[in-house]
Protein backbone atom coordinates (compact mmCIF):
# COMPACT_ATOMS: atom_id res chain seq x y z
CA UNK A 1 0.00 0.00 0.00
CA UNK A 2 1.09 3.13 -0.94
CA UNK A 3 0.96 6.22 2.05
CA UNK A 4 -1.05 9.16 2.05
CA UNK A 5 -0.63 11.29 -0.51
CA UNK A 6 -1.63 14.11 1.06
CA UNK A 7 -2.60 17.27 0.24
CA UNK A 8 1.14 18.57 -1.40
CA UNK A 9 1.76 15.88 -3.54
CA UNK A 10 2.37 16.63 -7.34
CA UNK A 11 1.62 14.31 -9.93
CA UNK A 12 2.41 16.86 -12.76
CA UNK A 13 5.60 15.41 -13.66
CA UNK A 14 6.20 12.27 -12.36
CA UNK A 15 9.61 10.71 -12.21
CA UNK A 16 10.80 8.00 -14.69
CA UNK A 17 9.43 5.12 -13.34
CA UNK A 18 8.18 6.44 -10.38
CA UNK A 19 4.08 5.21 -9.58
CA UNK A 20 1.77 7.36 -10.97
CA UNK A 21 -1.33 8.30 -9.11
CA UNK A 22 -4.43 8.42 -10.80
CA UNK A 23 -6.07 11.85 -11.77
CA UNK A 24 -9.38 10.68 -9.47
CA UNK A 25 -6.57 10.02 -6.42
CA UNK A 26 -6.39 13.45 -5.97
CA UNK A 27 -9.08 15.08 -7.67
CA UNK A 28 -10.68 16.97 -4.38
CA UNK A 29 -14.35 18.79 -5.89
CA UNK A 30 -14.33 22.58 -5.00
CA UNK A 31 -16.23 25.56 -5.83
CA UNK A 32 -19.11 26.72 -3.97
CA UNK A 33 -21.45 24.11 -1.83
CA UNK A 34 -19.46 21.21 -3.96
CA UNK A 35 -16.55 21.24 -1.18
CA UNK A 36 -18.44 20.32 1.47
CA UNK A 37 -17.38 17.07 2.84
CA UNK A 38 -20.21 14.38 0.58
CA UNK A 39 -21.46 13.36 4.32
CA UNK A 40 -22.52 17.03 5.03
CA UNK A 41 -24.21 16.91 1.40
CA UNK A 42 -25.57 13.24 2.41
CA UNK A 43 -27.07 14.43 5.76
CA UNK A 44 -28.45 17.70 4.44
CA UNK A 45 -30.19 15.71 1.47
CA UNK A 46 -31.57 13.19 4.20
CA UNK A 47 -32.59 16.07 6.27
CA UNK A 48 -34.81 17.98 4.22
CA UNK A 49 -36.64 14.36 2.81
CA UNK A 50 -37.35 14.22 5.98
CA UNK A 51 -38.79 17.64 6.74
CA UNK A 52 -40.48 17.70 3.71
CA UNK A 53 -42.61 14.59 4.29
CA UNK A 54 -42.86 14.61 8.53
CA UNK A 55 -44.06 18.50 8.77
CA UNK A 56 -47.10 19.04 7.38
CA UNK A 57 -49.30 21.62 5.99
CA UNK A 58 -47.26 23.79 3.50
CA UNK A 59 -44.39 24.84 6.32
CA UNK A 60 -42.41 21.17 5.66
CA UNK A 61 -42.57 20.98 1.67
CA UNK A 62 -42.73 24.81 1.15
CA UNK A 63 -39.48 25.37 3.56
CA UNK A 64 -37.73 22.94 2.12
CA UNK A 65 -38.76 23.70 -1.35
CA UNK A 66 -36.64 27.11 -1.25
CA UNK A 67 -33.84 25.60 1.52
CA UNK A 68 -33.13 23.28 -1.68
CA UNK A 69 -33.22 26.07 -4.62
CA UNK A 70 -30.96 28.25 -3.18
CA UNK A 71 -28.31 25.58 -2.64
CA UNK A 72 -29.03 24.65 -6.18
CA UNK A 73 -28.84 28.51 -6.96
CA UNK A 74 -25.47 28.61 -5.16
CA UNK A 75 -24.06 25.20 -6.14
CA UNK A 76 -25.01 26.16 -9.92
CA UNK A 77 -26.91 23.36 -11.01
CA UNK A 78 -30.38 25.02 -10.82
CA UNK A 79 -30.38 24.51 -15.15
CA UNK A 80 -29.61 20.65 -14.44
CA UNK A 81 -32.94 20.17 -12.10
CA UNK A 82 -35.16 20.84 -14.64
CA UNK A 83 -35.32 16.71 -15.80
CA UNK A 84 -35.50 16.15 -12.32
CA UNK A 85 -38.76 18.38 -12.10
CA UNK A 86 -39.64 17.12 -15.33
CA UNK A 87 -39.71 13.58 -14.21
CA UNK A 88 -42.00 14.56 -11.35
CA UNK A 89 -44.83 15.40 -13.97
CA UNK A 90 -46.74 11.85 -14.16
CA UNK A 91 -47.36 11.90 -11.02
CA UNK A 92 -47.77 15.76 -10.17
CA UNK A 93 -50.81 15.01 -12.64
CA UNK A 94 -52.06 12.51 -11.31
CA UNK A 95 -51.78 13.52 -7.63
CA UNK A 96 -53.58 16.95 -8.47
CA UNK A 97 -56.53 15.10 -10.99
CA UNK A 98 -57.44 12.44 -8.20
CA UNK A 99 -57.63 14.59 -5.12
CA UNK A 100 -58.60 17.59 -6.67
CA UNK A 101 -61.77 16.40 -7.41
CA UNK A 102 -62.25 13.28 -5.63
CA UNK A 103 -61.56 13.64 -2.62
CA UNK A 104 -63.47 11.83 0.54
CA UNK A 105 -65.58 13.83 2.74
CA UNK A 106 -64.69 17.09 0.93
CA UNK A 107 -67.82 19.41 0.23
CA UNK A 108 -66.18 23.12 -0.19
CA UNK A 109 -67.20 22.91 -4.30
CA UNK A 110 -65.01 25.21 -5.87
CA UNK A 111 -66.08 24.18 -9.41
CA UNK A 112 -67.68 21.27 -11.88
CA UNK A 113 -66.65 19.58 -14.58
CA UNK A 114 -69.22 17.25 -15.96
CA UNK A 115 -70.17 14.93 -12.85
CA UNK A 116 -66.69 15.70 -11.30
CA UNK A 117 -66.37 18.72 -8.88
CA UNK A 118 -62.92 20.24 -7.36
CA UNK A 119 -63.36 21.22 -3.93
CA UNK A 120 -61.62 23.19 -1.98
CA UNK A 121 -59.93 20.65 0.39
CA UNK A 122 -59.09 18.76 -2.13
CA UNK A 123 -56.71 21.27 -3.33
CA UNK A 124 -55.72 22.25 -0.71
CA UNK A 125 -54.41 18.70 -0.01
CA UNK A 126 -53.53 17.89 -3.54
CA UNK A 127 -50.79 21.29 -3.97
CA UNK A 128 -49.07 20.24 -0.66
CA UNK A 129 -48.65 17.09 -2.09
CA UNK A 130 -47.48 18.37 -4.94
CA UNK A 131 -44.76 20.57 -3.16
CA UNK A 132 -43.89 17.75 -1.00
CA UNK A 133 -42.78 15.45 -4.17
CA UNK A 134 -41.13 18.37 -5.64
CA UNK A 135 -39.25 19.13 -2.82
CA UNK A 136 -38.36 15.37 -2.06
CA UNK A 137 -37.05 15.04 -5.90
CA UNK A 138 -34.98 17.72 -5.92
CA UNK A 139 -33.17 17.33 -2.68
CA UNK A 140 -32.02 13.94 -3.57
CA UNK A 141 -31.46 15.78 -7.08
CA UNK A 142 -29.07 18.37 -5.59
CA UNK A 143 -27.28 15.31 -3.27
CA UNK A 144 -26.46 13.85 -6.76
CA UNK A 145 -25.69 16.23 -8.53
CA UNK A 146 -23.02 17.83 -6.48
CA UNK A 147 -21.12 14.90 -5.06
CA UNK A 148 -19.75 12.43 -7.43
CA UNK A 149 -20.36 8.74 -6.00
CA UNK A 150 -16.82 7.54 -5.96
CA UNK A 151 -16.13 10.23 -3.57
CA UNK A 152 -19.30 9.68 -0.86
CA UNK A 153 -18.52 6.26 -0.85
CA UNK A 154 -14.73 6.60 -0.25
CA UNK A 155 -15.60 9.01 2.61
CA UNK A 156 -17.86 6.72 4.13
CA UNK A 157 -15.10 3.41 3.71
CA UNK A 158 -12.46 6.32 5.55
CA UNK A 159 -15.19 6.18 8.39
CA UNK A 160 -15.56 3.03 8.79
CA UNK A 161 -18.48 1.53 6.67
CA UNK A 162 -17.84 -1.54 5.97
CA UNK A 163 -16.24 -2.09 2.68
CA UNK A 164 -18.66 -4.87 1.68
CA UNK A 165 -21.53 -2.36 1.89
CA UNK A 166 -18.95 0.19 -0.05
CA UNK A 167 -19.04 -2.13 -2.76
CA UNK A 168 -22.42 -3.28 -3.46
CA UNK A 169 -23.54 0.65 -3.46
CA UNK A 170 -20.65 1.93 -5.95
CA UNK A 171 -20.64 -2.07 -8.11
CA UNK A 172 -25.09 -1.42 -8.01
CA UNK A 173 -24.77 2.14 -9.55
CA UNK A 174 -22.15 1.29 -12.30
CA UNK A 175 -23.73 -2.13 -13.43
CA UNK A 176 -27.07 0.13 -14.03
CA UNK A 177 -26.52 1.98 -16.93
CA UNK A 178 -24.19 -1.49 -18.41
CA UNK A 179 -27.27 -3.63 -17.80
CA UNK A 180 -29.10 -0.72 -19.24
CA UNK A 181 -27.20 -1.21 -22.76
CA UNK A 182 -27.77 -4.53 -22.51
CA UNK A 183 -31.48 -4.29 -22.25
CA UNK A 184 -31.64 -2.10 -24.80
CA UNK A 185 -29.59 -4.86 -27.42
CA UNK A 186 -32.01 -7.63 -26.08
CA UNK A 187 -34.94 -5.48 -26.97
CA UNK A 188 -33.41 -5.33 -30.21
CA UNK A 189 -32.96 -8.29 -31.06
CA UNK A 190 -35.57 -10.24 -30.15
CA UNK A 191 -38.01 -7.38 -31.99
CA UNK A 192 -35.81 -8.64 -34.92
CA UNK A 193 -36.81 -11.92 -34.10
CA UNK A 194 -40.36 -10.90 -34.24
CA UNK A 195 -40.88 -9.51 -30.65
CA UNK A 196 -43.97 -7.63 -30.46
CA UNK A 197 -43.45 -4.62 -28.24
CA UNK A 198 -46.85 -2.75 -29.15
CA UNK A 199 -49.12 -5.20 -29.53
CA UNK A 200 -52.41 -6.22 -27.17
CA UNK A 201 -51.31 -6.93 -23.66
CA UNK A 202 -51.36 -10.76 -23.87
CA UNK A 203 -49.00 -9.93 -26.60
CA UNK A 204 -46.38 -7.89 -24.82
CA UNK A 205 -46.89 -10.00 -21.59
CA UNK A 206 -45.38 -13.01 -23.57
CA UNK A 207 -42.26 -10.13 -24.29
CA UNK A 208 -41.38 -10.52 -20.75
CA UNK A 209 -39.79 -14.18 -20.94
CA UNK A 210 -37.89 -13.24 -24.39
CA UNK A 211 -36.09 -9.90 -22.34
CA UNK A 212 -35.98 -11.00 -18.87
CA UNK A 213 -34.48 -14.47 -19.81
CA UNK A 214 -31.31 -13.37 -21.74
CA UNK A 215 -30.68 -10.48 -19.07
CA UNK A 216 -30.95 -12.47 -16.29
CA UNK A 217 -28.78 -15.49 -17.48
CA UNK A 218 -26.10 -13.38 -19.20
CA UNK A 219 -25.80 -11.25 -15.90
CA UNK A 220 -26.01 -14.13 -13.70
CA UNK A 221 -22.95 -15.90 -15.89
CA UNK A 222 -20.69 -12.76 -14.58
CA UNK A 223 -21.08 -13.40 -10.68
CA UNK A 224 -19.11 -16.58 -10.81
CA UNK A 225 -15.84 -14.23 -12.53
CA UNK A 226 -16.23 -11.37 -10.58
CA UNK A 227 -16.56 -13.49 -7.19
CA UNK A 228 -13.19 -15.19 -8.01
CA UNK A 229 -11.66 -11.81 -9.52
CA UNK A 230 -12.68 -10.12 -5.95
CA UNK A 231 -11.37 -12.74 -4.00
CA UNK A 232 -8.06 -13.03 -5.96
CA UNK A 233 -7.67 -9.18 -4.67
CA UNK A 234 -8.16 -9.89 -1.19
CA UNK A 235 -12.03 -8.79 -1.09
CA UNK A 236 -12.13 -10.88 2.54
CA UNK A 237 -9.43 -9.99 4.04
CA UNK A 238 -9.33 -9.34 7.96
CA UNK A 239 -8.03 -5.83 7.86
CA UNK A 240 -9.04 -2.39 6.83
CA UNK A 241 -7.92 -1.30 3.18
CA UNK A 242 -5.86 1.97 3.56
CA UNK A 243 -7.94 5.08 2.38
CA UNK A 244 -5.91 6.69 -0.24
CA UNK A 245 -8.24 9.38 -0.33
CA UNK A 246 -8.73 12.35 2.65
CA UNK A 247 -11.55 14.71 1.72
CA UNK A 248 -11.70 17.79 3.49
CA UNK A 249 -13.57 18.02 6.38
CA UNK A 250 -14.09 20.48 9.11
CA UNK A 251 -15.59 21.00 12.98
CA UNK A 252 -17.72 23.15 11.96
CA UNK A 253 -19.05 21.18 9.34
CA UNK A 254 -19.56 18.32 11.79
CA UNK A 255 -21.04 20.21 13.97
CA UNK A 256 -23.77 21.53 11.30
CA UNK A 257 -24.18 17.84 10.34
CA UNK A 258 -25.64 17.62 14.05
CA UNK A 259 -27.48 20.11 13.99
CA UNK A 260 -29.23 19.78 10.44
CA UNK A 261 -29.55 15.97 11.13
CA UNK A 262 -31.19 16.22 15.08
CA UNK A 263 -32.69 19.93 13.73
CA UNK A 264 -35.24 17.75 11.54
CA UNK A 265 -35.72 15.24 13.25
CA UNK A 266 -36.99 17.27 16.46
CA UNK A 267 -38.99 19.46 14.07
CA UNK A 268 -40.77 16.00 13.04
CA UNK A 269 -41.25 15.03 16.25
CA UNK A 270 -43.48 18.63 17.42
CA UNK A 271 -45.31 18.29 14.26
CA UNK A 272 -46.43 15.01 14.33
CA UNK A 273 -47.28 15.59 18.46
CA UNK A 274 -50.03 17.88 16.79
CA UNK A 275 -47.81 21.67 16.38
CA UNK A 276 -49.11 21.62 12.94
CA UNK A 277 -52.79 20.10 12.55
CA UNK A 278 -52.64 17.19 9.58
CA UNK A 279 -54.08 17.55 6.99
CA UNK B 1 -24.17 -13.93 13.95
CA UNK B 2 -23.45 -16.80 11.71
CA UNK B 3 -26.12 -16.86 10.59
CA UNK B 4 -25.91 -13.46 9.39
CA UNK B 5 -22.71 -13.55 7.72
CA UNK B 6 -23.06 -16.85 5.89
CA UNK B 7 -25.88 -14.39 4.01
CA UNK B 8 -22.72 -12.27 3.08
CA UNK B 9 -20.29 -14.80 1.30
CA UNK B 10 -18.42 -13.08 -1.03
CA UNK B 11 -20.51 -14.84 -3.94
CA UNK B 12 -23.88 -13.18 -2.69
CA UNK B 13 -22.17 -9.51 -2.00
CA UNK B 14 -21.21 -9.92 -6.00
CA UNK B 15 -24.90 -11.03 -7.04
CA UNK B 16 -26.45 -8.31 -5.07
CA UNK B 17 -25.33 -5.05 -7.13
CA UNK B 18 -26.25 -7.45 -10.53
CA UNK B 19 -29.38 -7.97 -8.32
CA UNK B 20 -30.06 -4.23 -8.20
CA UNK B 21 -29.37 -3.44 -11.44
CA UNK B 22 -31.74 -5.60 -12.54
CA UNK B 23 -34.51 -4.56 -10.49
CA UNK B 24 -34.45 -0.93 -11.90
CA UNK B 25 -33.37 -1.81 -15.64
CA UNK B 26 -36.22 -4.46 -15.73
CA UNK B 27 -39.02 -2.72 -14.03
CA UNK B 28 -37.82 0.43 -16.14
CA UNK B 29 -38.63 -1.37 -19.17
CA UNK B 30 -41.13 -3.19 -18.65
CA UNK B 31 -42.83 -0.21 -17.38
CA UNK B 32 -41.54 2.44 -20.22
CA UNK B 33 -40.78 -0.02 -23.56
CA UNK B 34 -43.09 -3.05 -22.54
CA UNK B 35 -45.89 -0.39 -21.45
CA UNK B 36 -47.26 -2.78 -19.34
CA UNK B 37 -49.63 -2.26 -15.81
CA UNK B 38 -47.58 -3.77 -13.85
CA UNK B 39 -43.75 -3.00 -12.02
CA UNK B 40 -41.96 -6.15 -12.04
CA UNK B 41 -39.14 -4.56 -10.15
CA UNK B 42 -38.45 -6.88 -7.70
CA UNK B 43 -37.01 -10.41 -9.86
CA UNK B 44 -33.57 -8.90 -8.45
CA UNK B 45 -35.01 -8.74 -4.76
CA UNK B 46 -36.73 -12.16 -4.79
CA UNK B 47 -33.97 -14.25 -6.29
CA UNK B 48 -31.32 -12.58 -3.63
CA UNK B 49 -34.02 -13.38 -0.48
CA UNK B 50 -34.53 -17.11 -2.15
CA UNK B 51 -30.55 -17.66 -2.53
CA UNK B 52 -29.17 -16.11 0.62
CA UNK B 53 -31.45 -15.59 3.05
CA UNK B 54 -33.90 -12.72 4.53
CA UNK B 55 -31.63 -9.96 5.50
CA UNK B 56 -29.63 -9.91 2.22
CA UNK B 57 -32.91 -10.10 0.15
CA UNK B 58 -34.31 -7.08 2.12
CA UNK B 59 -31.02 -5.30 1.97
CA UNK B 60 -31.41 -5.54 -1.73
CA UNK B 61 -34.52 -4.31 -1.99
CA UNK B 62 -34.01 -0.93 0.24
CA UNK B 63 -31.34 -0.31 -1.89
CA UNK B 64 -32.92 -0.69 -4.93
CA UNK B 65 -35.18 1.93 -4.07
CA UNK B 66 -32.65 4.22 -2.75
CA UNK B 67 -30.77 4.15 -5.61
CA UNK B 68 -33.73 3.91 -8.23
CA UNK B 69 -34.16 7.68 -6.59
CA UNK B 70 -30.70 8.89 -6.90
CA UNK B 71 -29.76 7.74 -10.35
CA UNK B 72 -30.49 10.40 -12.60
CA UNK B 73 -32.34 9.59 -15.94
CA UNK B 74 -34.58 7.03 -15.63
CA UNK B 75 -36.96 8.31 -13.70
CA UNK B 76 -37.37 7.66 -10.14
CA UNK B 77 -39.39 10.22 -9.17
CA UNK B 78 -41.03 8.78 -6.21
CA UNK B 79 -39.94 5.71 -6.08
CA UNK B 80 -37.67 6.18 -2.47
CA UNK B 81 -39.98 5.86 -0.11
CA UNK B 82 -41.12 2.98 -1.24
CA UNK B 83 -37.93 1.23 0.05
CA UNK B 84 -40.03 -0.25 3.03
CA UNK B 85 -41.67 -2.32 1.02
CA UNK B 86 -38.70 -3.54 -1.41
CA UNK B 87 -37.31 -4.18 2.04
CA UNK B 88 -40.35 -6.38 3.42
CA UNK B 89 -40.03 -8.06 0.12
CA UNK B 90 -36.88 -9.54 0.29
CA UNK B 91 -37.20 -10.43 3.50
CA UNK B 92 -40.23 -12.74 2.78
CA UNK B 93 -38.20 -13.90 -0.10
CA UNK B 94 -35.79 -15.28 2.17
CA UNK B 95 -38.12 -16.73 4.52
CA UNK B 96 -39.42 -18.84 1.31
CA UNK B 97 -35.73 -19.70 0.46
CA UNK B 98 -35.41 -20.91 3.93
CA UNK B 99 -38.97 -23.27 3.49
CA UNK B 100 -36.98 -24.26 -0.03
CA UNK B 101 -40.37 -23.06 -1.18
CA UNK B 102 -38.59 -22.97 -5.11
CA UNK B 103 -37.69 -26.55 -5.02
CA UNK B 104 -38.70 -28.04 -8.14
CA UNK B 105 -41.08 -30.77 -6.74
CA UNK B 106 -42.03 -33.40 -10.07
CA UNK B 107 -44.66 -35.13 -9.58
CA UNK B 108 -47.30 -37.20 -11.79
CA UNK B 109 -50.86 -39.07 -11.93
CA UNK B 110 -53.12 -38.21 -8.44
CA UNK B 111 -50.41 -36.36 -6.63
CA UNK B 112 -50.45 -33.90 -9.84
CA UNK B 113 -54.32 -33.44 -9.81
CA UNK B 114 -54.58 -32.75 -6.13
CA UNK B 115 -51.93 -30.18 -6.48
CA UNK B 116 -53.52 -28.71 -9.25
CA UNK B 117 -57.09 -28.74 -7.29
CA UNK B 118 -55.23 -27.76 -4.28
CA UNK B 119 -53.75 -24.79 -5.95
CA UNK B 120 -57.64 -23.10 -7.72
CA UNK B 121 -58.61 -23.58 -4.18
CA UNK B 122 -56.52 -21.43 -2.55
CA UNK B 123 -56.04 -18.91 -5.30
CA UNK B 124 -59.77 -18.44 -5.08
CA UNK B 125 -59.38 -19.03 -0.55
CA UNK B 126 -57.06 -15.84 -1.19
CA UNK B 127 -59.21 -14.04 -3.06
CA UNK B 128 -62.41 -14.05 -1.64
CA UNK B 129 -61.20 -12.05 1.52
CA UNK B 130 -59.83 -9.31 -0.90
CA UNK B 131 -63.11 -8.57 -1.93
CA UNK B 132 -64.49 -8.95 0.85
CA UNK B 133 -62.48 -6.89 2.64
CA UNK B 134 -63.43 -3.81 4.17
CA UNK B 135 -61.09 -1.93 1.82
CA UNK B 136 -63.68 -2.34 -0.68
CA UNK B 137 -66.76 -2.68 1.43
CA UNK B 138 -68.02 1.04 1.13
CA UNK B 139 -70.69 2.81 3.30
CA UNK B 140 -72.51 5.28 0.97
CA UNK B 141 -72.35 4.16 -2.99
CA UNK B 142 -70.94 0.61 -3.22
CA UNK B 143 -68.12 0.72 -5.86
CA UNK B 144 -68.71 0.35 -9.60
CA UNK B 145 -69.53 -3.00 -10.28
CA UNK B 146 -66.58 -3.87 -12.53
CA UNK B 147 -64.53 -3.24 -9.56
CA UNK B 148 -65.92 -6.54 -8.62
CA UNK B 149 -65.95 -8.43 -11.88
CA UNK B 150 -62.37 -7.78 -12.84
CA UNK B 151 -61.29 -8.88 -9.66
CA UNK B 152 -63.60 -11.89 -9.85
CA UNK B 153 -61.77 -12.26 -13.58
CA UNK B 154 -57.95 -11.96 -12.66
CA UNK B 155 -58.77 -14.72 -10.34
CA UNK B 156 -60.08 -17.13 -12.18
CA UNK B 157 -57.16 -16.17 -14.69
CA UNK B 158 -54.67 -16.40 -12.08
CA UNK B 159 -55.84 -19.71 -10.80
CA UNK B 160 -56.18 -21.46 -14.37
CA UNK B 161 -52.45 -19.84 -14.89
CA UNK B 162 -51.36 -21.58 -11.58
CA UNK B 163 -53.11 -24.95 -12.32
CA UNK B 164 -51.52 -25.09 -16.21
CA UNK B 165 -48.18 -24.40 -14.76
CA UNK B 166 -48.02 -26.95 -12.81
CA UNK B 167 -50.07 -29.36 -15.24
CA UNK B 168 -47.60 -28.78 -17.73
CA UNK B 169 -44.41 -28.81 -16.34
CA UNK B 170 -45.14 -31.82 -13.71
CA UNK B 171 -44.02 -30.22 -10.68
CA UNK B 172 -45.99 -29.46 -7.35
CA UNK B 173 -43.67 -26.39 -7.20
CA UNK B 174 -45.99 -24.38 -9.11
CA UNK B 175 -48.24 -24.46 -6.04
CA UNK B 176 -46.05 -23.01 -3.14
CA UNK B 177 -44.41 -20.03 -5.73
CA UNK B 178 -48.21 -19.01 -6.53
CA UNK B 179 -48.60 -19.25 -2.90
CA UNK B 180 -45.26 -17.52 -1.99
CA UNK B 181 -46.27 -14.66 -4.59
CA UNK B 182 -49.99 -13.88 -3.83
CA UNK B 183 -49.14 -13.58 -0.01
CA UNK B 184 -46.10 -11.84 -0.65
CA UNK B 185 -48.17 -9.45 -3.07
CA UNK B 186 -50.98 -8.90 -0.09
CA UNK B 187 -48.39 -7.96 2.67
CA UNK B 188 -46.90 -5.40 0.09
CA UNK B 189 -49.68 -3.95 -0.45
CA UNK B 190 -50.86 -3.64 3.42
CA UNK B 191 -47.20 -1.60 3.67
CA UNK B 192 -46.95 0.36 1.00
CA UNK B 193 -50.55 2.20 1.27
CA UNK B 194 -49.81 3.94 3.79
CA UNK B 195 -46.56 5.22 2.76
CA UNK B 196 -48.54 6.11 -0.81
CA UNK B 197 -51.11 8.01 1.11
CA UNK B 198 -48.78 9.91 3.89
CA UNK B 199 -46.33 10.92 0.97
CA UNK B 200 -48.19 11.28 -2.14
CA UNK B 201 -51.77 12.31 -1.78
CA UNK B 202 -52.87 8.38 -2.00
CA UNK B 203 -51.43 7.92 -5.76
CA UNK B 204 -48.20 6.67 -7.43
CA UNK B 205 -48.12 8.42 -11.27
CA UNK B 206 -48.61 5.11 -13.06
CA UNK B 207 -51.52 3.90 -14.90
CA UNK B 208 -53.12 1.79 -11.29
CA UNK B 209 -54.42 5.92 -10.43
CA UNK B 210 -57.14 5.44 -12.42
CA UNK B 211 -57.98 2.60 -9.90
CA UNK B 212 -57.76 4.99 -7.13
CA UNK B 213 -60.35 7.14 -8.56
CA UNK B 214 -62.53 4.56 -9.06
CA UNK B 215 -62.26 3.52 -5.30
CA UNK B 216 -62.55 7.01 -4.14
CA UNK B 217 -65.69 7.81 -6.55
CA UNK B 218 -67.03 4.89 -4.70
CA UNK B 219 -66.59 6.50 -1.63
CA UNK B 220 -63.45 5.15 -0.35
CA UNK B 221 -60.78 7.40 1.91
CA UNK B 222 -57.67 8.08 0.82
CA UNK B 223 -56.33 5.26 3.04
CA UNK B 224 -58.63 2.68 1.84
CA UNK B 225 -58.41 3.49 -2.04
CA UNK B 226 -54.28 2.91 -2.13
CA UNK B 227 -55.09 -0.15 -0.04
CA UNK B 228 -57.84 -0.97 -2.76
CA UNK B 229 -55.96 -0.65 -5.78
CA UNK B 230 -52.69 -2.02 -3.72
CA UNK B 231 -54.64 -5.11 -2.89
CA UNK B 232 -55.66 -5.43 -6.36
CA UNK B 233 -52.21 -5.25 -8.05
CA UNK B 234 -49.67 -6.39 -5.85
CA UNK B 235 -50.72 -10.23 -5.80
CA UNK B 236 -50.94 -10.36 -9.49
CA UNK B 237 -47.36 -8.74 -9.85
CA UNK B 238 -45.91 -10.63 -7.13
CA UNK B 239 -47.06 -14.14 -8.35
CA UNK B 240 -46.09 -13.15 -11.89
CA UNK B 241 -42.60 -12.16 -9.98
CA UNK B 242 -42.43 -14.98 -8.22
CA UNK B 243 -43.04 -17.57 -11.24
CA UNK B 244 -40.54 -15.43 -13.55
CA UNK B 245 -38.13 -16.14 -10.30
CA UNK B 246 -39.15 -19.61 -10.40
CA UNK B 247 -38.41 -20.69 -14.43
CA UNK B 248 -35.21 -18.07 -13.76
CA UNK B 249 -33.92 -21.09 -10.80
CA UNK B 250 -34.66 -24.04 -12.74
CA UNK B 251 -32.82 -22.57 -15.76
CA UNK B 252 -29.59 -22.24 -13.60
CA UNK B 253 -27.43 -25.22 -13.33
CA UNK B 254 -27.27 -27.17 -9.89
CA UNK B 255 -23.87 -26.67 -9.45
CA UNK B 256 -24.18 -23.11 -9.60
CA UNK B 257 -26.76 -22.92 -7.30
CA UNK B 258 -25.45 -25.04 -4.70
CA UNK B 259 -22.81 -22.51 -4.18
CA UNK B 260 -24.96 -20.17 -2.40
CA UNK B 261 -25.94 -20.01 1.15
CA UNK B 262 -29.63 -21.53 0.29
CA UNK B 263 -28.49 -23.09 -2.96
CA UNK B 264 -28.88 -26.70 -1.04
CA UNK B 265 -32.55 -26.00 -0.50
CA UNK B 266 -33.10 -25.30 -4.24
CA UNK B 267 -31.40 -28.06 -5.88
CA UNK B 268 -33.33 -31.16 -6.39
CA UNK B 269 -32.69 -34.22 -4.36
CA UNK B 270 -30.79 -36.69 -6.82
CA UNK B 271 -32.93 -39.85 -5.82
CA UNK B 272 -36.13 -38.13 -7.10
Amino acid sequence: MRPDPGPDTSVAIPEPGAAVLPAYVLRVPTGPYRALNPLTKFVIAIASAVVAFGVRGWTGPLSILVVTAAIALIAGVSRSLRRFVLATIPIVASILLVNAFLYPGATDVLFRVGPFAATGTGVTVALQAVLRVIAFALSVAVFSLTTATDDFLADLERRGTGRRLTFVIGSAIRTIPTMGSRAIEIVEAQRARGLDTEGSIRRRLRGIVPLAGPMVFGSLGEVEERTIALEARAFSAPVRRTAMRALPDSSTQRALRWVVGLGSLVLVAVSVAGRFPLP
Amino acid sequence: MAWLSRQFSTRVIVLIPIAIAINIVLGYTVQTILKLPIYLDSIGTILVGVLAGPIAGALTGILSNLIWQYAPGIGGGTIGPFAITAGVIGLLAGIWGQLAVYKSRPASGRQLILAAIAAAVIVIVVVIPIINNPAYTDPNNGYPSWVYTAAAVIAVVVAVVVVGFIYIRRDLAGLWVAVAGVVTGIIAAFVSAPISAIAFGGVTGGGTDLLVAALRQGGSDVLHASLGQGLFSDPIDKTITSFVVFMILSGLSGRLLARFPLGERLVRDRAA
